[in-house]
């Protein structure tokens, strides 16, 4: 019956492809959904992991960058830096609110840069100077290309008219965009012209930077202090937080999608051969061999559904951040393991249709002309 | 022990709906096949036969009566016991020829050997025998929808052959055949109740096959009958010129208000397509 059910669906190459496409659709949509929250996540990181700190100091209460506030007094800077076993210190003012560039608002982390910590300043820039003074900015490039501004227009912080002095690559994610400006800036703004938000902790060479951390919150009052390793890990946490039910939804919609084509697949395939089937069972065969073969069919257009969902996704995602520079695509392994683990429920939910049409086939219809 | 005895029928009976609307498909059939035999079950369109086949063929459920299969009541078993049986007592032959498309001549011919004890690899010898008895072997490898009718259905009688079942239940098997092919096929029918001892039971209309078969049996309004002589009513195709009787014959048709009669639909078609002309042969 295996070979007859395989062979039927051979038989018909442009019917299988169609109907193999068609779950591919259902299967791109998740790992499309999945690797742009993967991208997002990685990018709303990426600053923090950029740093290449060992240790980030913030206020006490505080472990998160994102949609988060940190204050915490310069003079806590200099402590730091005293503190033996520490190789240098940097420190950033932080703001996280709506930037407006180009007439529209763009969610942004803003980065208040001093010039004695040169190192937290973009890392990568297309264009322009990377360390804005008082009444500049630097903006992700990207929004310069979807917004039109360029280098020498204006944007606005709050209330407050900056000038574009450079634009910067890798800083931008559709969840939040890094905008760089003068820490006096910004200070003035926030009125906190003797604070910073996060110290970023350079160790000696050999130093545990657990074990540094830990002496930091116990020397220093009022302060919290994280491994990256930790800081990074506990912002990503809450990016995902926030973006997992949105990302569990679409994946949970796509699949349902898949498996409703596969059933309808399933189905057609079936109720084409009918006939076909009214013969098998008249010349002897049950209806659980049948039905397997029925499963069978919907387990190959399934599996051949994710085999190609798999390679044009491949293809696309190379393609894509080149015509949608504002999409950050990120596809891994795990990605499409996770997707194959869901190929064998749906092809086996989706074969229920067909069993039902199986059980209902009368071997009495071969006797029908 | 093995008896000659391998079909009986006891008091059959099949009904559909209830009520005012109940209608009596079978009734109160008996019937008894040995084994070599060739039966034929004949009677008008509408009078069971096709109801009475599935019974015996295990298809069909009978309302009250017992079926007997080498032995076996057949009339309690489960769906799947009977599927088994079928797979290993009764060979299937139909007007359709009911090929499977997608597999070739001799896949089609092997498929139910799946299903038998040797399974395919012990058939594979049975297949060359078919193959060569029934002219097939140089289109073992052709598909259905290259063959023509008359192929088809000895690919369909190869397939009832290969796990060498005790009966053969055919049914209308030259109805969709031209008169050459359609005698060709019976013989094929005939030679194997000889020579494999298998009984042919075999639903027909065509009146020239009752010259080969051991029985007639005549069912009329779900019941067997004796038939009486007048009952036939002689008429010539006017498509091959056969001699066929009117009085039961199924493939029929209305040109210029004047009925005439086929011994197969391939006459009939042949009609369709020139009726002036064969109307102006016949003439």
């Amino acid at each position: 019956m295996l070979y007859w059910s395989l062979k039927t669906l051979l038989s018909e190459p442009v019917r299988l492809l169609v109907s193999a496409l068609a779950v591919a659709v259902s299967f791109i949509l998740v790992i499309f959904f999945s690797a742009v929250f993967e991208g997002e996540s990685e990018q709303m990181v990426l600053y923090l992991e950029k740093m290449e700190a060992d240790v980030w100091v913030m206020q006490k209460g505080v472990s998160n960058m994102h949609m988060t506030s940190s204050m915490v007094w310069d003079w806590k800077v200099d402590r730091i830096a005293q503190m033996p076993e520490v190789k240098e210190v940097a420190a950033i003012l932080y703001f996280n609110g709506a930037v407006k560039i180009g007439g529209k608002d763009w969610f942004s982390y803003v980065i208040g840069i001093s010039p004695q910590y040169r190192r937290t300043a973009p890392w990568a820039m297309v264009q322009g100077k990377s360390l804005p003074g008082p009444g500049e900015a630097v903006i992700p490039e990207v929004i310069s290309q979807l917004t039109g501004v360029q280098i020498g227009d204006e944007i606005m912080l709050t209330d407050r008219p900056l000038k574009v002095v450079g634009l910067s690559r890798e800083t931008f994610s559709m969840a939040s965009a890094v905008v760089f400006v003068a820490r006096e800036e910004l200070g003035d703004l926030l009125e906190g012209r003797d604070q910073y938000s996060y110290i970023m902790v350079y160790a000696e060479p050999g130093v545990n930077a657990k074990t540094l951390a830990e002496r930091i919150k116990q020397e220093i009052d009022k302060v919290n202090a994280l491994t990256s390793e930790a800081f990074i890990a506990s912002d990503r946490q809450l990016a995902v937080q926030m973006g997992a039910e949105i990302v569990r939804m679409m994946t949970m919609i796509g699949t349902l999608l898949a498996t409703l084509i596969v059933a309808f697949t399933a189905y057609s395939l079936i109720a084409r051969k009918k006939q076909e089937l009214a013969i098998t069972k008249a010349l002897g065969f049950g209806n659980k061999q049948i039905y397997l073969a029925a499963l069978s069919q919907t387990v190959v257009v399934t599996a051949l559904g994710l085999l190609l969902a798999l390679l044009i996704s491949f293809t696309v995602l190379q393609w894509l951040p080149t015509v949608a520079p504002q999409i950050n695509l990120s596809v891994r392994l795990h990605q499409f393991t996770s997707i194959a683990m869901v190929t064998l429920p749906v092809a086996l939910l989706a074969s229920l249709s067909a069993a039902r049409t199986v059980a209902k086939v009368d071997p009495m219809t071969v006797f029908h002309q | 022990m093995q008896t000659d005895m391998i079909l009986q029928a006891i008091d059959l009976n099949k009904s559909f709906g209830q009520g005012e609307v109940l209608v009596q498909a079978v009734e109160s059939v008996s019937l008894e096949i040995k084994r070599g035999e060739m039966i034929l079950i004949m009677g008008p369109s509408g009078s069971g036969k096709t109801t009475l086949l599935s019974m015996l063929g295990a298809l069909l459920s009978p309302t009250s009566g017992h079926v007997f299969i080498d032995g076996t009541d057949i009339s309690s078993m489960k769906a799947a016991a009977l599927a088994a049986l079928r797979a290993q007592k009764i060979g299937f032959v139909f007007q359709a020829f009911n090929l499977l498309e997608a597999l070739t001549v001799e896949e089609n011919i092997l498929f139910p050997a799946r299903l038998s004890r040797e399974g395919i690899a012990g058939a594979r010898e049975r297949l060359v025998t078919l193959l060569e008895r029934l002219g097939l072997t140089a289109r073992r490898k052709a598909l259905p929808n290259t063959l023509s009718g008359g192929e088809k259905q000895r690919v369909a009688i190869a397939r009832a052959l290969i796990n060498q079942p005790p009966i053969i239940l055919a049914d209308e098997p030259t109805g969709n055949l031209d008169s050459h092919k359609g005698q060709e096929v019976m013989m094929i029918l005939h030679d194997i109740a000889r020579d494999e001892g298998c009984a042919v039971l075999m639903v027909t209309h065509d009146p020239r096959v009752e010259e080969i078969a051991d029985r007639v049996l005549w069912l009329e309004d779900g019941a067997l009958r004796d038939r009486k002589s007048e009952q036939h009513a002689w008429v010539i195709d006017p498509v091959c010129g056969m001699r066929v009787d009117e009085w039961s014959a199924s493939v029929t048709t209305d040109y210029n208000d004047e009925k005439f009669v086929f011994c197969s639909n391939r006459c009939l078609e042949r009609f369709n397509a020139q009726p002036e002309h064969y109307i102006d042969e016949a003439r």
